[in-house]
């Protein structure tokens, strides 16, 4: 090793640095979105199109990782979340259908979702097991049940729908954007100026310590997976705007995008201290963009399977990336 | 003089902002105890850490056993005839204690694809032997142990490798006065078959018995090197805080002081072996010791009366309220700062406010609910001032402390908060003899202000040094209770300790 004086970065750049690495999932946004653009125009097919696909479904997949910030703070996960909002969509759809008031479905769809979600803390609590243990045995009964309701009450037809004019009205984006907003600025509050974000945040980072500072982690689970559930909702709600019919594929693979939206959005997957809701929100449009820019690059039957392969390859990257800017900080114990 | 085992030449790092090497040179000689001390951030561990394999050099050059050295892991250092036992946890809690012990070399055992299990298992009961836990099952989960028999198993895995050199880093603190003889005993064996010793210990005393030479460092710079006939406790304390120490260390009254009024009253306790009907009464404007050996109760005890355990039969109560969990401690006001701090008094990856801040949110929230950044600003930075917390600001990750300050920061999270009873268990473990000072201090400060403290430890001296009554435990029981004064010496506490 060659001799070099060394000389300790001031606090200030030192600040910088991390604001730059707490901007990076942003930049990266905007950096995607200009991938896109140019792609779209490379190929010459028609931007406000893809732009539209891109926001309908970045809004669920945003509201629904949101949400989920709440779970993945306390350092768990929940992948029922997809099957979740297939179950709540197709509950919601049975319910119009029998009753012909909006209303109801709303409520239905809610209370679905944030029943399924306090299920899976709940047993978690009962049984003391991981949350995640109940959260996949959730995901193959929700999925089951709702497939089992479709294709009893779907037929030939392969799904189940509501008249596309009840839920017509609402298929607007400044309404999409309202509630995304309104969803996220309610999260950020819980999150950042109550206390319960900051138990959860310390619970995530060690569950250990913040029992023994009087921290009960039940009762911030139960919370977390109730903020979940409320974010499914939305997402199950707007899912059926967009397209008001429900199939056993549809939101199928929300679960496993929102682990990596989290992560594109700078936020570790171990959950913690370093938790951010704009994680969800950044890593949401960020997720759906960059497959959308693989799936037009790849055209062709391989083109999913190898966007998939991308985006995985892209997931470590990131994972490593973050974790060596945690590591390099760590003094030894 | 022979060719040194371990040469460290010009050695620098930084960790973000925190220069804590600044070219340091470290020497180690075949058949030498070395000791290294230094305030709490000084680079005792990072620059051990540097040599063991675990961090990495910014500048610097090495050799060992007059090789260039520069080891990818432990694992790989170990194989080569360097170990270490770390600060804190060394071990892997979800694996068995065999298991802990052959980590990295476990194909020793190998039988075709499979591992001779039993082979692996008399391997470990004869190494654990010689750490003195013959009577521990090496087929257990690492979990199933406590932090000093955790601590004696990484032990145990380094000198079943014969090292060339064995590091301890502050290792000591962790056991008991049995476990810290054990340890002695291993390293004049080391010396005996002329290999070499790295001893970082922050108390001098032990050093000063122990050690062959002494190296000092301040702020990641090495201040001087002693040898055994240049050993003066007061030079090396003055090289290591670049000053002298001013006031008193420990209390300077000799007879015992309290206020009117029960701030806190255990009967009869009773957990399994653990605790056997232990009853205490802790008075307003007291401090109380607990004082043991380490399996003798008394870190349960601690937990019990924080409510963090529940015993089988007896209770704690405080103002008539019974303690049957640790947030209706802390609505009683008890503060509870924990043995094995980096697991149980803090989050590593969380900054010091969010860590200050996370027990004292009724001081600063409104209703008891909204939290407000400039007025969970201002709590925090009036810890860090109050405690002197040494740090580039409130936003710092803990990770990135000293052991010294990562304590002020959980003495700081529940002084904050306001609490009148303390429970402390072992609270200078791991720090330095300035920042043992201030919280010595600080508690008699704390005391004086009505607060009471019950302060567990190991460490005699300071037992002697600040409380008002001590209870000696043995095997669960309170076997003996000293009032301050003339009886309360070593030679008659250790009588009822063993």
């Amino acid at each position: 090793m060659a001799k070099t004086k060394i000389a300790a970065p001031s606090a200030a750049s030192y600040r910088r640095r991390q604001m730059l690495i707490t901007l990076l999932p942003l930049l990266a946004l905007g950096v995607l979105f200009a991938a896109l653009c140019a792609v779209v125009s490379t190929k010459g097919y028609r931007l406000d199109m893809y732009l539209e696909i891109i926001f309908n479904e970045g809004v669920v997949l945003a509201i629904v990782a949101t949400g989920a910030i709440f779970i993945y703070t306390l350092g768990s996960f929940d992948i029922s979340l997809g099957a979740s909002t297939l179950f709540s969509a197709a509950l919601g759809v049975q319910t119009y259908n029998a009753t012909g008031s909006l209303p109801l479905m709303i409520l239905v769809i809610f209370a679905v979702a944030i029943g399924c979600s306090l299920l899976s803390s709940v047993l978690a609590s009962v049984f003391h097991i991981p949350v995640f243990v109940t959260t996949v045995a959730m995901m193959s009964v929700l999925s089951a049940i709702a497939a089992q309701i479709i294709t009893t009450y779907g037929g030939a037809l392969g799904g189940i729908s509501i008249p596309g004019e009840v839920v017509k009205p609402l298929d607007k984006p400044w309404i999409k954007i309202v509630i995304l907003i309104a969803f996220a600025a309610l999260c950020v509050f819980i999150f950042n100026f109550t206390k319960i974000g900051r138990r959860q945040k310390f619970l995530g980072g060690n569950p250990v310590c913040a029992q023994l500072t009087g921290i009960d982690l039940n009762k911030y689970a139960i919370i977390a997976f109730v903020m979940a559930g409320l974010g499914v909702g939305i997402g199950a709600f707007l899912t059926l705007v967009y397209t008001p019919s429900v199939n056993t594929g549809t939101a199928s693979s929300i679960g496993m995008n929102i682990i990596v939206a989290i992560v594109f959005g700078g936020m570790p997957i171990s959950g913690g201290a370093r938790s951010r809701i704009y994680a969800a929100l950044v890593g949401g449009f960020s997720y759906i963009l960059l497959n959308n820019i693989l799936m037009l690059l790849i055209e062709g039957n391989a083109g999913y399977g190898i966007s998939q392969i991308i985006s995985a390859v892209f997931f470590l990257a990131v994972v490593y990336v973050t974790g060596i800017n945690y590591r390099t900080q760590t003094l030894p114990r | 003089m022979a060719q040194p085992i371990l040469e460290m030449k010009g050695i620098h790092k930084r960790f973000a902002t925190t220069v804590a090497l600044n070219g340091v040179d470290l020497t180690v000689y075949p058949g030498e105890i070395r000791g290294l001390i230094g305030e709490n951030g000084s680079g005792k561990s990072t620059i051990s850490s540097i040599a063991a394999g675990m961090l990495k050099a910014d500048a610097g050059e090495m050799t060992f056993l007059g090789k260039p050295w520069a080891p990818a892991n432990m694992v790989e250092a170990l194989e080569h005839g360097f170990g270490m036992i770390v600060q804190e946890q060394g071990t892997v809690p979800g694996i068995s204690i065999a298991e802990n012990i052959f980590l990295g070399d476990i194909d020793q055992f190998s039988k075709g694809p499979f591992v001779d299990r039993k082979a692996m298992l008399a391997a470990a009961r004869k190494v654990l032997e010689r750490v003195g836990m013959d009577k521990v099952d090496p087929a257990l989960p690492m979990a199933a142990l406590d932090i000093q028999d955790r601590k004696l198993v990484e032990i145990a895995k380094v000198i079943a490798r014969e090292p060339d050199i064995f590091v301890v880093d502050e290792t000591t603190t962790a056991l008991s006065q049995i476990g810290r003889e054990k340890i002695y005993e291993l390293m004049r064996e080391q010396k005996a078959a002329d290999k070499s010793v790295l001893f970082i210990s922050h108390d001098l005393d032990e050093l000063l018995q122990t050690c062959d030479t002494l190296t000092v460092l301040r702020d990641g710079n090495l201040i001087r090197s002693f040898t055994k006939e240049e050993f003066d406790p007061d030079a090396i304390r003055t090289s290591m805080i670049g000053r002298e120490l001013q006031g008193d260390y420990y209390r300077s009254d000799s007879t015992p002081t309290r206020q009117d009024g029960i701030a806190l009253a255990a009967e009869h306790l009773t957990l399994g072996e653990e605790l056997q009907d232990v009853s205490l009464t802790l008075y307003k404007g007291e401090i109380v010791g607990i004082g043991g050996l380490s399996q003798c109760g008394m870190h349960t005890l601690g937990k019990v009366l924080f409510g963090a355990q529940k015993p089988q039969q007896g209770r704690v109560t405080v103002n008539g309220t019974a303690i049957i969990g640790e947030a209706v401690a802390m609505k009683q006001g008890i503060g509870y700062v924990a043995k094995d701090r980096d697991v149980e008094s803090l989050c590593l990856s969380a900054s010091i406010q969010d860590n200050i801040a996370v027990a004292g949110m009724e001081r600063y929230a409104i209703r008891d609910f909204l939290i407000l950044e400039n007025r969970e600003r201002a709590y925090v930075d009036k810890q860090i001032g109050d405690l002197s917390v040494k740090c580039a600001g409130r936003d710092q990750q803990v990770s990135q402390l000293s052991g010294g300050n990562k304590q002020k920061v959980v003495f700081g999270k529940w002084i904050g908060r306001g609490s009148d009873i303390l429970i402390l268990d072992c609270p200078t473990r791991g720090v330095d003899i300035g920042v043992k000072q201030a919280m010595y201090q600080l508690m008699t400060r704390l005391k004086n202000e009505g607060k009471s403290i019950l302060m567990i430890s190991e460490e005699m001296p300071e037992l002697i040094g600040m409380c008002d009554r001590l209870l000696v435990m043995k095997d669960g029981r309170v076997t003996k209770e000293f009032a301050r004064g003339p009886e309360m010496v070593d030679t008659e506490i250790i009588k009822y300790m063993i």
